[in-house]
Order: C-alpha cells, then sequence, then structure tokens
C-alpha cells in the first residue's frame, strides 16, 4: 500500500528506516548519547547520511523513570523538530510521543509522524493527526499505562489482541479524518509483552501484514532480544537482525532501529528474497 | 525486396538483456542501448536467427522493446544473436583460453571463419553466423565492440531498412 507520511510519499514496495534520535538523558541504548541538542542533531546528520528515511525523535524514554511533563516534553522535541525541518526538507520527521499537546505543537513545528508508543493512551492524538495532515503509528500494549513495564501480563493470543487493537486503533484515527494511507500499525515488541509474546509476534508478522494496514517493526536491540539470546545491550545487533529478517519476509514496510546500514542491508537482502526487490546489479551466470 | 538487400544486425546473446534478469543498476547499459540502436535500424518486422532458445529469448525480447515484431517470413529484417568466445580473461566465465583473442580476430575479419569445434572448446556462440555469410565487422556500422566480462561482444548494423 501506498504510504503518505506528512509532506512525503512512497511506493508500495518501498522499505522504510526510522532512525531513533534520543533527545533524553536516559535511553537504554545510547545512555543519553545525544542528550544535548547539538548531540542529536549530528545524530540526525549521521542517519540521514546513512540512507535514513525516517527520524524518530523522542523526548520521553519508554521505560519508568522521573515524571516528564509535557511542557518538559515540548522544550525537549519542538524547537529541534523545526532545526531538523529546516535542515532537511526531504526528511521525514516523526516524534515519538502519546501526548496530544505535544503533537500539536510538533505537527506544527513541521513533524509528519505522530509515533504514538502507547497505543492511544491519549484519545486526542488521532484528532491533532487529522488536523496536521500528520502520520500516526498505531501500537499495541495490551492496555497498559504509558511508561510501565508489563508485569504479570497474558493473553489467549497476544498476536489477536495485537490485531484487534492496532486495527481498532486504526479505524479510529480514519474516523477521525487521518487520511488511510497515512495510518500505520505496530505490534510493539516488549510493549505489554514478555519474551515469549514478542517471540510469538514476531513469528506470526504475516497475520498482522495480511491486514492490509502497512506494518511498522521497532526491535532494535530489544530485551527479548537480549532474553533470547543472553545479550547485554550493546550485544544484541545480530540477535535484532534475525528477528528484522523475519519480519521482513512476512511484509513490514518500516524499522524502527538504532543501527541503519546493517538493518537496511538485512531488509534489502530478504527483500529480495522474498523477490519485492531486484537485485541492485546481476551479472553473474548472465554474460 | 529480395533477401539480399535486408538490414542485419548482429547482437550477442546476453541473458541480462531479459527483462526478468532486471537489477536496479543495469550492468549492461551500455549494450544494451547498442543492441535497441541496432534493432531499431531493421524495420517493423524482424526475423531472429540464434543457435538456441536463449539467444532467441534475448533476440525476440529485443524485438520487442524496440517496438517491432517477431516474424517467421516476410521480415524487413534479419537479427542474428551470436558472439565471440566466452574465455577471453581470468575473470571470464570459461576462465582464460590463450587461443580466444586470435579466435575472435579472426572471427571480427570473416564471420563465416570459425572451426565449430574450437567455436564450442572458447565457449564461443557462432552458430547463427551462418545467416551473416559473406559479411564482415569492417564493412558494418560497428555499434559496440568490447568485452566487460571476459565474452566478446559485437553489436554491428549492415545497411538500413530505410536504404
Amino acid at each position: 500500500m501506498t504510504l503518505a507520511l506528512g509532506r512525503h510519499t512512497f511506493g508500495d514496495d518501498d522499505t522504510l528506516m526510522m532512525a531513533i534520535v534520543n533527545r533524553t538523558p536516559d535511553s537504554f541504548f545510547d545512555k543519553g548519547a545525544t542528550w544535548a541538542e547539538d548531540a542529536a542533531f549530528a545524530r540526525v546528520a549521521e542517519v540521514v547520511a546513512q540512507g535514513a528515511e525516517i527520524v524518530d525523535i523522542g523526548g520521553i524514554k519508554a521505560a519508568p523513570g522521573v515524571e516528564i511533563s509535557a511542557a518538559e516534553e515540548k522544550a525537549r522535541v519542538v524547537d529541534f523538530v523545526a532545526r531538523v525541518r529546516a535542515e532537511w526538507p526531504g526528511l521525514v520527521i516523526s516524534v515519538d510521543t502519546w501526548r496530544a499537546e505535544v503533537g500539536a505543537a510538533v505537527c506544527e513545528a513541521g513533524a509528519d509522524v505522530l509515533n504514538d508508543a502507547w497505543g492511544g493512551a491519549d484519545p486526542e492524538l488521532v484528532d491533532v493527526a487529522a488536523q496536521w495532515g500528520a502520520a500516526i503509528v498505531c501500537t499495541h500494549t495490551g492496555g497498559v499505562t504509558p511508561r510501565t513495564r508489563p508485569y504479570r501480563i497474558e493473553y489467549d493470543d497476544v498476536v489477536a489482541s495485537a490485531i484487534a487493537d492496532t486495527v481498532a486503533y486504526a479505524e479510529r484515527a480514519l474516523a477521525a479524518g487521518v487520511a488511510r494511507e497515512s495510518i500505520v500499525i505496530d505490534p510493539a515488541h516488549d510493549f505489554g509483552k514478555n519474551t515469549f509474546h514478542s517471540l510469538e509476534v514476531t513469528r506470526r508478522l504475516g497475520e498482522m501484514v495480511a491486514t492490509g494496514w502497512p506494518v511498522l517493526v521497532s526491535l532494535s536491540n530489544k530485551d527479548f532480544v537480549g532474553e533470547t539470546l543472553g545479550m547485554e545491550v550493546g550485544e544484541r545487533l545480530l540477535g535484532t537482525l534475525a528477528a528484522t529478517s523475519v519480519c521482513a519476509l512476512a511484509g513490514a514496510r518500516i524499522y524502527r532501529v538504532h543501527q541503519v546500514v546493517e538493518t537496511r542491508q538485512t531488509v534489502d537482502m530478504v527483500w529480495s528474497i522474498a523477490g519485492r526487490r531486484p537485485p541492485l546489479r546481476a551479472i553473474r551466470g548472465l554474460q | 525486396m529480395s533477401a539480399q538487400v535486408h538490414p542485419a544486425a548482429l547482437v550477442p546473446g546476453v541473458l541480462a538483456l531479459l527483462p526478468r534478469y532486471a537489477s536496479l543498476e543495469d550492468p549492461v547499459a551500455e549494450l544494451r542501448a547498442a543492441c535497441l540502436a541496432a534493432v531499431g535500424r531493421l524495420g517493423p518486422r524482424i526475423r531472429v536467427v540464434a543457435s538456441g532458445g536463449s539467444g532467441g529469448r534475448v533476440g525476440a525480447a529485443l524485438v520487442r522493446a524496440a517496438g517491432s515484431l517477431v516474424v517467421e517470413s516476410d521480415e524487413t529484417g534479419l537479427l542474428v544473436v551470436a558472439n565471440g568466445s566466452g574465455r577471453r580473461t581470468e575473470k571470464a566465465p570459461g576462465h582464460f583460453d590463450e587461443r580466444a583473442e586470435g579466435f575472435d580476430a579472426a572471427l571480427r575479419a570473416d564471420l563465416g571463419s570459425a572451426d565449430p569445434g574450437l567455436a564450442a572448446e572458447l565457449w564461443a556462440d557462432v552458430a547463427a553466423l551462418d545467416a551473416l555469410a559473406g559479411r564482415t565487422l569492417v564493412e558494418a556500422d560497428v555499434l559496440y565492440d568490447d568485452l566487460p566480462f571476459g565474452v566478446q561482444y559485437w553489436v554491428a548494423v549492415w545497411g538500413d531498412a530505410a536504404d
């Protein structure tokens, strides 16, 4: 399906790298490396050079921690979005937020996508996306409160729950006036899920793709990879890429990542195996 | 119009020219352009002569890409699919054979000169060249003469449909 992400459109078979850019002092993978605005700006320049089509700018880490007010969140991301917008007009800017108030401010500053990692916790976020012509990412969290860890959550069928919740969210966005081609669903690995749940969602991702809504996956260096392989943060790239391959074969369209180059190679390779992308330059045996 | 005055063209049977083997970046862009230019000078109805199935498919694909029709008779032009040795360099599909360069030089001077046994040893696809008997590359308009992958390719045209 064609994707319209704010002011940018992409073809039916395009895959997109969404590079994570944290404006936080405490996110799990980079541990605050891009907390300073100039460091975050340099990170954007780096991932653009690496070919990322999207940057996902976040002002609050997902895990529990010091409460960040909407005002503080805006202070972290709004001016930064405007600065990135001015420097890279062709770049898709996503902002990782669940708050409608923050969403409106970043859209005004030039954001194209509202990446709601918390499954619609703020019901007015869809209205903001509709009002600004922004795209929205509809995730599955099992109904947990933002910035909480999963604790003894069980599902009869985690994939059925993920499909039901994300499709319901997508339809709510559609009803609010968000364009159909601007709505993306995300099973949200590790969010409201134990490792067994995230592995099952990965194994059965094709069922989410079959809904017809474009699917985003956010696998990068997450705990389900770490627990599966016994690897600490910083040692999870290979496991992440293995999970990425499975999701790519199933047809995921957007990959939220820390490592752009490695993920792009992985997805291109799998996309070609799946017959959705020609080889770059094939001559072996064809001379 | 007698058969003798039909324009004729020579192209190599390179599988990379087939649409089913298209890459994001065309590894044979220059060769393809030369082939299409040559085929474009054969008129609307083109008979393809090739040594085997794959060469025939390459010829037919080029005719279609040029917007012409493949015909069995009453042609306006003749497209011959053949090429020189596939053993010209170390990285060639058939690896290097020191006899290959001389073999191709002799073919260049006389397209009907190839010994079938030697041609087979040198991975040269020359059977269809009988259709060009009496013609030489010297008198042709040669659009391409190179061995980018260690296989000798020629794209050449004799006469024009408009002549």
